[in-house]
């Protein structure tokens, strides 16, 4: 009997030493990886159980005429018909119409993503550039570049808004007699685009600035020193020194723009408004709103697809770029 | 030195105690936190049921009704003027306050009941998506639970549009034949049954401004302008000569933007002034879905969109109505009801198409301008084109005003229904409805208080109220099914194309039957 104790005795003991033995045989990463798991579970579970459920609803009927979210299971016929054209009436503009490509979210969203975050590039780089210098007021002159940063969408969308509303602001007026507007330009969906875009560099190529100047920052200054000495040119010293060591922080730069411009829809709710410049973001809050939540996720699904695929260009750059390196 | 021993002791024997200590701690940490879980559910599960009802139901007598800021910072009155209309003071009422923005309170709501949320016991639903809520049987049937006394008030005293916006439509989807579409799972209680009651209703109608009209030679009190809706065409006229006689900047201003208050509101008052209708007449305008007519390309319908942008774009505009003046401004194709508002509150317009609330914005406005007085405030129906008479569908055409409002419903999961039910009826007494009218500044659906005679002169509506009893008989509700929020949107959007000469009068409207006809389908 006693035997019969001790044996079992033993038998917890080298259970429960057995683990803390395995910990012991781990290299420094494997311990470090085991450390990690937890954390990773959790990440994990958090990022993708959202998504999971997402796409599950997305396999589902909507349920307007009852209490559930959502009805009964009908495979990938959400995604069929969104991308063929055949729930344009229940999303009020289509989907994707390349003969309208105005009209459309998916090109309109690509068009607005392409143009503003080409402008906020180059104006963010140049504004950069600026601040990397030393000049008296430097402080005050990324003050004054952060500021739009710093003003939230409502209140950005509210001042452009305000400034193209007849008999409040001058902006339609001055820019009708220019003959660049229409005559009503926040339901004329050319000219909210034009209105977005400009709200949006306004207030982002700061952000790109930002970015841009930690790049800029890090580029070792005697390399310009040597560059002067061998007889480089201003253009010469950007193009072979200043663009390839900043390249990295652009990308990273870029690829946030890109995936925050894609999912536009506060810009755009407090400007023209959905109906007039249809985004996206735009078609999954509409069909939320309406109770077609099937619908809905499908739409959001889709554009978490698009916005992975942009986002996978600019990691694969980055890829090459480290290999590169 | 130091830092070397310290990197030393990671990579040296030290670590393998630190490494066991470091598991021994992580697994202790664990499992007091489990335990702790474990514990801190513990008491709260006793207070519980277990099966979802959330334990006693927090008193039994507690009655918790959404409201909005205005009616919340008040709860204190609110709450003793419950009490004077007789309700039990065993009954505690409390407020819970909802946004101030309808679409919000409409997710928040539906939020709530999908999850089988208790709390709150009463809902105030905006009229314009309470049938979507009844169709999903998510309400109390009213029908079921309140007083013959209460519900006899409601068929004798209330105005009709209202009440019908809070009934179970006569049929949800096409196809069902019985008297109930409840086994359907598509169409809520039994037809006609009331699952609201109107708590504050609002109907809009043409202010102006009166000095000006009759500096220009027109007389409104001897031809009675406030009860007898004139044409549109008479109207036109009116403005226009009355613009020209005065120093305003805007003659007629109403809200044309690209939103649904141009598809609920503003353009179903033009369409239904004018003999059309969205989907038919009134008979179908709460369904069935799928199967009625939808009735946007016809004749109507293009005549009242060639006579608005008659109305904004004068006789140049290629489907220019003849004998209708230009009074209103390009800006109203991007106006809602504030930016609308505010020039004639300014004094810098001659007319307003808006909601009663309009009629105390101008007259406070007009009182503290100094050049006007509440006086010069006048109010007449929204005019109209054709008589009921001429219109083919049953009840369209003549004066009618785009029924907005709120009921008050109850919540299905509510442990306290009968409680709610009695705070509803509280608040049909005419003591309540009298404090609603002259301390909270509502109108509300019992038609008794459209009569002077019953409320006083109550500043400003006393010279308005004859005006809104019109506006309110002729009220005009919104197409509300499931489907209304894709309509509208369609709608809205072709509509103002059209009036901004985007697009031609019959080929959107071809364009908006074929969209409509395929949301029909599509449930």
């Amino acid at each position: 009997m006693a035997t019969s104790d001790e044996h079992g005795r033993g038998r917890v003991r080298s259970a429960a030493v057995a683990p803390a033995n395995w910990t012991e045989r781990l290299s420094e990463q494997g311990f470090a990886y085991l450390l990690l798991v937890p954390t990773l579970l959790l990440v994990s579970t958090m990022a993708l159980w959202p998504l999971v459920s997402t796409f599950e609803m997305s396999l589902r009927a909507d349920a307007l005429f009852s209490a559930e979210y959502v009805g009964e299971f009908v495979a990938f016929e959400n995604y069929a018909e969104l991308l063929t054209g055949q729930r344009n009436a229940i999303l009020g503009s289509p989907f994707l119409d390349f003969g309208q490509p105005f009209q459309s979210a998916l090109t309109v969203t690509l068009i607005y993503v392409a143009i503003a975050v080409t402008l906020e590039t180059v104006i963010g780089f140049g504004q950069a550039l600026v601040l990397d210098q030393s000049f008296r007021g430097r402080r005050w002159v990324r003050v004054a570049i952060l500021i739009p940063w710093a003003v939230p969408i409502a209140i950005q969308g509210l001042i452009f808004w305000l400034f193209f509303q007849p008999g409040i602001g001058v902006g339609t007026d001055l820019l009708q007699g220019l003959g660049v507007f229409s005559s009503n330009p926040l339901i004329n969906t050319t000219d909210t685009l034009i209105i977005v875009i400009v709200a949006d560099v306004w207030k982002t190529s700061a952000f790109m600035a930002l970015l841009i100047l930690a790049g800029l920052q890090s580029v070792d200054r005697s390399l310009y020193d040597v560059a002067k000495v061998a007889g480089a040119s201003k253009i010469q010293q950007f193009r072979y020194i200043t663009f390839p060591l900043v390249l990295p922080a652009l990308l990273v730069a870029l690829l946030f723009r890109t995936i925050q411009s894609m999912r536009v829809y506060g810009i755009i709710e407090t400007t023209g408004g959905c109906s007039t410049l249809p985004s996206l973001t735009c078609m999954v809050v509409s069909t939320f709103r309406s109770g077609r939540y099937a619908t809905s996720a499908a739409v959001a699904f889709i554009t978490a697809g698009i916005v992975a695929l942009v986002a996978l260009v600019y990691i694969v750059k980055f890829a090459d770029l480290e290999v590169g390196a | 030195m130091s830092n070397d021993s310290s990197s030393g002791a990671e990579s040296g024997p030290g670590a393998s105690s630190s490494r066991r200590r470091f598991v021994k701690a992580v697994g202790v940490a664990g499992a007091v936190g489990l335990a702790g879980c474990q514990d801190g559910a513990g008491p709260g599960a006793d207070t519980g049921t277990g099966d979802g009802t959330g334990g006693d139901g927090g008193g039994g007598g507690t009655v918790e009704m959404a409201m909005p800021s205005n009616v919340t910072d008040r709860a204190e009155d609110t709450r003793q003027a419950l009490y004077d209309a007789g309700l039990s003071e065993d009954i505690e009422v409390s407020f819970l306050s909802t946004s101030e923005i309808s679409g919000d309170v409409q997710a928040q709501y539906r939020s709530w009941l999908n999850a089988g949320r208790e709390t709150p016991d009463v809902f105030r639903m905006d009229s314009g998506w309470t049938i979507p809520f009844v169709v999903r049987d998510q309400l109390v049937n009213l029908s079921e639970r309140l007083s013959d006394d209460a519900l006899s008030m409601l068929d004798e005293h209330y105005f009709e549009a209202p009440l019908e916006s809070a009934r179970a439509p006569a049929q949800a989807v096409g196809g069902g034949g019985g008297d109930t579409d409840t086994g359907t799972g598509m169409g809520g209680g039994p037809r006609g049954e009331l699952y609201g009651v109107p708590w504050q209703v609002g109907f809009p109608t043409i202010q102006y401004r009166k000095d000006l009209v009759t500096d220009a030679g027109f007389d409104p009190e001897g031809e009675s302008w406030a009860t007898e809706p004139m044409t549109w065409q008479r109207f036109s006229e009116v403005i226009s000569e009355t613009h020209g006689n005065a120093d305003v900047e805007y003659g007629f201003n109403w809200q044309g933007t690209d939103y649904v208050g141009l598809s609920c509101c503003t353009f179903n008052e033009f369409m239904t002034t004018w003999g059309g209708a969205y989907f038919g007449g009134r008979d179908t305008l709460f369904g069935p879905v799928g199967d009625r007519p939808v009735t946007v390309d016809e004749e109507p319908v293009h005549q009242a969109l060639a006579m608005v942008r008659t109305l904004i774009h004068g006789s140049d505009d290629e489907y220019a109505l003849d004998g209708y003046q230009q009074i209103s401004p390009n800006a109203v194709l991007e106006w809602t009801e504030g930016t609308s508002l505010s020039p004639f509150t300014n004094g810098n317009a001659v007319a307003l198409r808006y909601w009663p609330s309009g009629i105390f914005e101008a007259a406070t406005a007009f009182e503290e301008s100094g050049d006007l007085s509440p006086d010069d405030l006048g109010t007449m129906p929204i005019p109209y084109a054709v008589s009921q008479d001429e219109s083919e569908y049953e009840g369209i055409g003549g004066t009618a005003s785009a029924l907005g409002g709120w009921h008050l419903t109850v919540n299905p999961n509510s442990p306290n229904v009968d409680a709610a039910v009695q705070v509803i009826e509280a608040t049909m007494q005419q003591s309540f409805r009298t404090f609603q009218f002259s301390e909270l500044g509502y109108l509300t659906g019992d038609q008794r208080l459209f009569d002077p005679e019953n409320v006083g002169d109550v500043d400003p509506w006393g010279p308005h109220l004859e005006t809104l009893q019109v506006a309110g008989e002729n009220a005009i509700p919104r197409p509300v099914t499931v489907v209304w929020p894709d309509q509208s949107s369609q709608i809205a959007s072709r509509v103002n194309a059209v009036l901004a000469q985007q697009q031609a009068p019959e080929e959107a409207m071809s364009a908006l039957a074929g969209s409509l006809e395929e949301i029909e389908q599509s449930v």
